[in-house]
């Protein structure tokens, strides 16, 4: 019986909610350069 | 250095024309390159602008309406693309801290504290790596 019991564990880090970002490197290599495009055709979205 | 000292200079000139209230595109940049410079509004690595601290109320409404502008745009390409409007802001964050944050000026990547850009690029995260200066 002890044999089917599943331990769960808390987990060691505390998790973090806010403004962490989870993303796939492919899909970075793939939005490059629409990312480039946007702030280079947007200016006024991303002033210095 | 002399770009940062004319935008300043601009926007001395648009509040005293009392040209903020009505908050035109250009004068909201101006307001948030001034903050930009001294400090208290940054880029974060998820695509949108942050304030550290506390700011005037002109700042804080002119962040607002820039982060909702670039929403916008964010969401326009994620749905061309077929992508999450989060991934598509996150990947035009890697962008902007590579190349549009100088030095002197404070950035923030995750959760992370504030820092602020010395004289070499950015320790960007990870998931940032291919992102071309």
């Amino acid at each position: 019986l002890a044999s089917g019991c599943i331990q769960v564990r808390a987990p060691d880090k505390p998790i973090e909610i806010n403004l962490n970002v989870k993303i796939q490197q492919e899909v970075v290599v793939r939005l490059q350069q629409d990312a480039k495009d946007l702030i280079q055709n947007n200016p006024e979205l991303f002033p210095e | 250095m002399i770009r940062t000292y004319s935008r300043t200079a601009a926007m001395a000139v648009l509040l005293g024309l009392g040209a903020i209230t009505a908050a035109p595109a250009f004068a909201q940049d101006a307001v948030i390159s001034a903050a930009k410079a001294a400090g208290t509004v940054g880029e974060q690595a998820d695509g949108y602008l942050g304030v550290k601290g506390s700011v005037g109320a002109d700042v804080r409404s002119a962040v607002d309406a820039l982060n909702i502008k670039r929403r916008a745009a964010y969401t326009d390409l994620a749905a061309k693309r077929g992508v999450t409007v989060q991934d598509m802001a996150a990947v035009t964050g890697c962008q902007t801290l590579a190349s549009r944050v100088s030095a002197g000026q404070i950035y923030r990547i995750g959760a992370g504290e504030w820092q602020t850009k010395g004289g070499g690029p950015i320790a960007l995260p990870d998931y940032c790596a291919t992102a071309a200066k």
